[in-house]
């Protein structure tokens, strides 16, 4: 205990809250709750009377802490028991949850709903590459950053390995950034040929505005097989184009760089929109970035113990709602992501 | 990087124009965002070199001048003009009627304060070459007048905004991308010009470097009797199209040659550096620096510093100091040509959130050998533009890594490729761009020392100069794999159930205020941790249809829940929908996808909190109920399952069961219980009183009143007796009948009502 100041004030405040606090705990109804609030807390109340009388401020300070203490408590108290009371109240409107559903009360009839436009796009790309004999994976978000970075061959320095950009959850997990992880866990478990897509939610640390959000849906192909070439990585996705974007559609490639893939290339679309005029969806270049694409870089085949010799494959990448963007003309990322039903129901 | 044409063009010799160079870079070698046209927009035909004949005050304005200019006519041109800064006798820049200015506006013959004026005499700013009007351009005594404009300055410049990847730092550099535009028009790339100029004497240059991994080389020279002056509009004229601040003429050299061959330069006032000396160390505990920028920087221990003999002058690569910067004052510098480790300068870069032009070049590694030919292009320039004499060299080197000899073979290539290459025509694409054949392999030039190190980056060589000419083919195959998984399928049934219901897919974010997950930086407090349960999200985005005054609303989700695990979380994906009605619209949907998925639920009272007591029902793989009327206003149905539960419970095979040739008798039996007492749990004990000839029973009504009286209630079902062997007699009926009254009297005092 510490030393009283000379001028005492009338009442032992830690005593008066200790007491308060007990009563109001103890209150079973809000009429109890009520009457403890009178006593502890109106205007008549020890607390109150002695707070005008104070006079110095150590006293003074002890007995607002004492105040606030018990108002917080009544308040708390208060909330209990009005949630007690309605709960009360719902518990005495039981029904037999064991009733169908036309006999737990009137079912109103609904027009059919609709599938978001991003699982639209995900069952197009899911039934082209089950056309092409491809398989669906969609492997797991949260990852380690040895299938997230490490296998693919992303250097140290790499910028997405950086906190600024990717979410980690511990220092050797994060949520996976792209789809790929899923495609070295396949080829660590099966032999080629491999020919999957994989399909899921994947995440940076974008700021939050009209065309970012850091989810987004990515797409991932990956065949490895004997004898596969940068030729059947053109055709499978002019292919893949055509079938997304109708048939008069033309692809193109650029070399580029990605730490998964050498050769690298990024492929663009003849503009869906102007078909290659040029507008302002593709800035007047007559075309569209589609995301990236190139050969598995040996070192992956390495990373999975076979022989860079024996096989060669393909893997690309897209954007699931970027997609959906460019077939509907949605100009943001937005309402993707609001569930606005005004949106939805459009689809 | 924004590359002047005129830049580009001093390097390589080629026919291409700007649109053919934009395309083939952007299939090749690094995309191009754009050709922009800067500077005079139509003829050129109308801007000459004059020379001022005559040069007097306007007669009826004091702040004007009234020229005469020979433009090479013969008869001279009579210009008003407002700068003071020449006389008759200067060659200027003249724009005369007829000509459009960079600004759209076409010169006109016309009257100024009762004087013609033909034409106009030019400001840099006027043409686009700077930012300077405080008087007009003063050319070249020498100059013919009537010249060509265009011939003596950059009137037009194309400039290719060129954004190489960060593989190729030398691709940040005109002589780079020169390099590549010879080989790829195989166009004649000019030789880098090696000649130094004479040296005006003979000093010492005193600089060691602690740390040769950070800092594998380090040219320095030194300069005396500088003169600090404006650049010549040539050279500001340049860095202005390349989008680069002219500051003085040192300074812009230094910007310049960066830009011309990727290797970053910097210059240090000589005077102001403490014992004359340049150290190369890691930073000491507790030393700052004043950066360029103005901010003082506590400097991290790996920070890789260039110090004099007593304090940090700059951080190395990133951004010199400010005591030690050029100034107008300047007489002696220092010019730094060096070298650094990419990391070091990256991590440094970010730990002091700074990037910069140098920066941005050191972090993606910047060939060592090409300091030389900077410190010597820079050298020239400094001599010639700032009157310099060049006194002192010196060059530090550690061991520079030799480049080495990848082996190729071209059949190889042609497999990876799909095309067949020639391999003449392999080696041909190499050596153009700078890879010598020999000893069976090539040898890679220094400038991609980093970027290619195996065959198969040779391979990408030869690829990216054929890359419009690889056919489009499919895959060989003799393997297919094209099926839907089982769980794929079942949540295609799980969304066309739900559609079906009328409700609408939402898509939430994974992140909610708080979970079992943390993440240990989140974005914001509302996305501070994985979700375990959809609802709450689809509690939100009801809200939001709610707030814009959407009625009728219906939304469902599929998609994981994160929990902790074992080294990675438990990830389990749900299925969960809200709304607009109550525990019937919510259990209507749920018993849906449970048909669907063949699954036969049993439905619980449910004590979770976020529910209505009294209406809400857990099963085994989730909930469903009314939603508890603190969390949202008005009343809403909502449920959660578990989705990879219920594609774990739904049976993977229907067995088929003959259909019964003989009819069923169909009976209503209405009993009255007590109102504890589920309706599931007596046509349970139905099903087990009347044994396989109670072929099915389904409640059909409940009914409360007072006849019935006060905690009881009525449940109406309607059952089909019968038998696969024959058809049943009424005795075996009713006999069957009696034996589930008796059983459900028994039971749970069940009185059949007549």
């Amino acid at each position: 205990m510490h030393d009283q100041p000379d001028t005492v004030a009338a009442v032992d405040s830690e005593a008066l809250q200790r007491q308060a606090l007990a009563d109001v705990g103890a209150a079973a109804t809000l009429a109890a709750l009520d009457e403890a609030r009178v006593k502890y807390l109106g205007r008549k109340s020890a607390l109150k009377l002695a707070l005008r009388d104070v006079r110095d401020r150590e006293s003074g300070m002890a007995l607002n802490a004492a105040r606030q203490a018990i108002e917080q408590a009544v308040e708390a108290k208060q909330a209990e028991l009005e949630r007690g009371e309605l709960d009360a109240k719902l518990s005495s409107e039981q029904v037999d949850v064991t009733l169908p559903a036309q006999l737990l009360g009137p079912l109103r009839p609904r027009r059919r709903g609709s599938l978001h436009p991003s699982t639209q796009v995900r069952r197009d790309v899911e039934d082209i590459f089950l056309g092409l004999g491809y398989e669906v994976v969609d492997g797991r978000e949260v990852e380690t950053t040895r299938y997230n970075f490490d296998a693919l061959g992303f250097p140290e320095w790499h910028p997405t390995r950086s906190r600024r950009d990717s979410l980690y959850l511990t220092k050797d997990t994060l949520l996976r950034t792209e789809t790929s992880p899923a495609q070295i866990h396949k080829m660590e478990s099966h032999r080629p040929p491999i020919y999957m897509v994989s399909i899921g939610r994947v995440y940076r640390r974008d700021t939050i505005d009209a065309t970012h959000f850091p989810i987004f849906h990515q797409f991932e192909g990956l065949a490895v097989d004997k004898r596969i070439t940068m030729a059947d990585l053109k055709g499978t996705l002019l292919y893949v184009m055509r079938q997304l974007y109708g048939p008069e559609r033309e692809v193109r490639f650029r070399t580029h760089y990605f730490p998964f893939t050498e050769p690298s290339m990024e492929p663009d679309v003849s503009c869906p929109i102007c078909g290659g005029a040029g507008c302002a969806t593709c800035k007047h270049s007559g075309w569209i970035e589609m995301g990236g694409s190139g050969m598995v870089d040996p070192y992956l085949y390495e990373f999975v113990g076979w022989d860079p010799d024996e096989y060669s494959g393909f893997a690309f990448g897209m954007g699931i709602e970027r997609t959906a963007q460019l077939r509907h003309g949605i100009p943001g990322i937005r309402p993707f992501w609001e569930n606005d039903l005004r949106f939805l129901r459009q689809f | 990087m924004k590359v002047p044409l005129s830049w580009l063009r001093e390097y390589v010799r080629t026919d291409a124009t700007a649109e053919q160079i934009a395309h083939a870079l952007s299939i090749s070698t690094a995309e191009v965002n754009g050709v922009e046209r800067r500077g005079v927009p139509g003829d050129l035909s109308f801007f000459r070199v004059g020379h001022v004949l005559e040069a007097e005050k306007h007669p009826n304005a004091d702040r004007l001048q009234l020229t005469k200019v020979d433009v090479g006519e013969g008869k001279p041109y009579q210009i008003v003009c407002g700068a003071w800064n020449f006389g008759a006798g200067a060659k200027v820049a003249v724009a005369l009627p007829g000509a459009t200015l960079p600004n759209g506006l076409t010169l006109e013959r016309r009257k100024l304060r009762g004087e013609v004026s033909e034409g106009m005499i030019l400001a840099e700013d006027e043409v686009d070459l700077g930012t300077d009007h405080t008087g007009i351009m003063v050319l070249d005594a020498a100059l013919e007048p009537g010249t060509p404009l265009a011939d003596v300055l950059p009137l037009v410049e194309e400039v290719l905004d060129v954004e190489p990847t960060g593989n190729r730092p030398d691709l940040l550099a005109v002589y780079g991308l020169a390099r590549e535009v010879a080989a790829l028009f195989e166009g004649e790339l000019v030789p880098l010009d090696p000649s130094e100029p004479p040296r005006g004497g003979d000093e010492p240059v005193d600089v060691q470097v602690e740390d040769l991994g950070g800092c594998p080389r380090y040219v320095g020279r030194l300069f005396r009797d500088i003169a600090i002056a404006e650049s010549p509009v040539w050279l500001r004229a340049r860095l202005r199209a390349a989008g680069v601040r002219s500051i003085s003429n040192v300074v812009d050299v230094t910007n310049y040659v960066m830009l011309a061959l990727g290797s970053p330069l910097h210059v240090f006032d000589f005077d102001t550096l403490h014992g004359g000396r340049v150290l190369v160390r890691r930073a000491r505990p507790g030393e700052e620096l004043r950066t360029l920028d103005g901010t003082l920087r506590k400097l991290d221990p790996a920070d890789l510093l260039i110090a004099d003999a007593d304090r940090p002058v700059a951080l190395a690569g990133i951004m010199g100091g400010e005591e030690t910067e050029i100034s107008e004052k300047t007489t002696s510098v220092l010019l730094e040509a060096a070298n650094f480790e990419p990391v070091g300068i990256l991590r440094s870069s970010e730990r002091h959130t700074l990037r910069t032009e140098g920066s941005n070049r050191w972090e993606k590694g910047v060939d060592p050998h090409v300091a030389g030919p900077a410190a010597t292009l820079a050298t020239r320039l400094i001599a010639e533009l700032a009157g310099a004499r060049w006194t002192g060299h010196t060059d530090v080197q550690g061991t520079l890594p030799e480049p080495a000899v990848i082996e190729l073979r071209p059949e190889r290539a042609d497999a990876v490729i799909g095309l067949e290459v020639p391999a003449a025509e392999q080696a041909a694409i190499l050596d153009r761009l700078g890879f010598a054949h020999e000893n069976g392999g090539f040898r890679v030039p220094t400038w991609r020392a980093r970027d290619v190190t195996r065959e198969i980056d040779l391979i990408e060589e030869v690829a990216r100069f054929k890359m419009d000419e690889i056919p489009f083919t499919l895959p060989e195959r003799d393997a297919t794999f094209g099926r839907l998984t089982r769980w794929q399928r079942l949540r295609r049934v799980a969304e066309e159930v739900l559609v079906g219901c009328g409700y609408f897919e939402a898509y939430t974010s994974s992140f909610v205020a708080d979970g079992d997950l943390l993440l240990p930086e989140p974005m914001s407090h509302e996305a501070a941790a994985l979700r375990t349960a959809l609802l709450f999200s689809l509690v939100g985005a009801a809200r939001h249809n709610l707030s814009v005054g959407t009625a009728e609303v219906a939304l469902f989700e599929i998609a994981r829940t994160y929990r902790a695990g074992g080294e990675l979380p438990d990830e389990r994906w749900h299925v969960a929908g809200i709304v607009d009605g109550g525990f019937a619209d919510a259990k209507w949907a749920v018993e849906q996808l449970y048909g669907a998925l063949k699954i036969v639920p049993a439905y619980e009272r449910s004590d979770d909190p976020f529910l209505h007591p009294g209406k809400s029902a857990r099963t085994a793989e989730g909930w469903v109920g009314e939603l508890h009327p603190s969390l949202l206003e008005g009343v809403w149905g909502a449920f959660e399952l578990d989705l990879d539960a219920l594609v774990a419970t739904s049976p993977e095979a229907l067995e088929f069961e003959e259909v019964s040739a003989y009819p069923e008798v169909r009976q209503d039996l209405a009993f009255v219980v007590g109102d504890d007492v589920p309706a599931a749990a007596l046509a349970a004990a139905m099903r087990e009183a009347g044994g396989p000839e109670l072929r099915d029973v389904a409640v059909f009504d409940e009914y409360r009143g007072e006849q019935i009286g006060a905690g009881k209630r009525s449940l109406a079902f309607r059952v089909a007796f019968g038998s696969r062997e024959r058809t049943l007699t009424d005795e075996e009926a009713n006999a069957l009948r009696a034996r589930i009254v008796a059983a459900l009297a028994e039971r749970f005092g069940a009185e059949l009502r007549a």
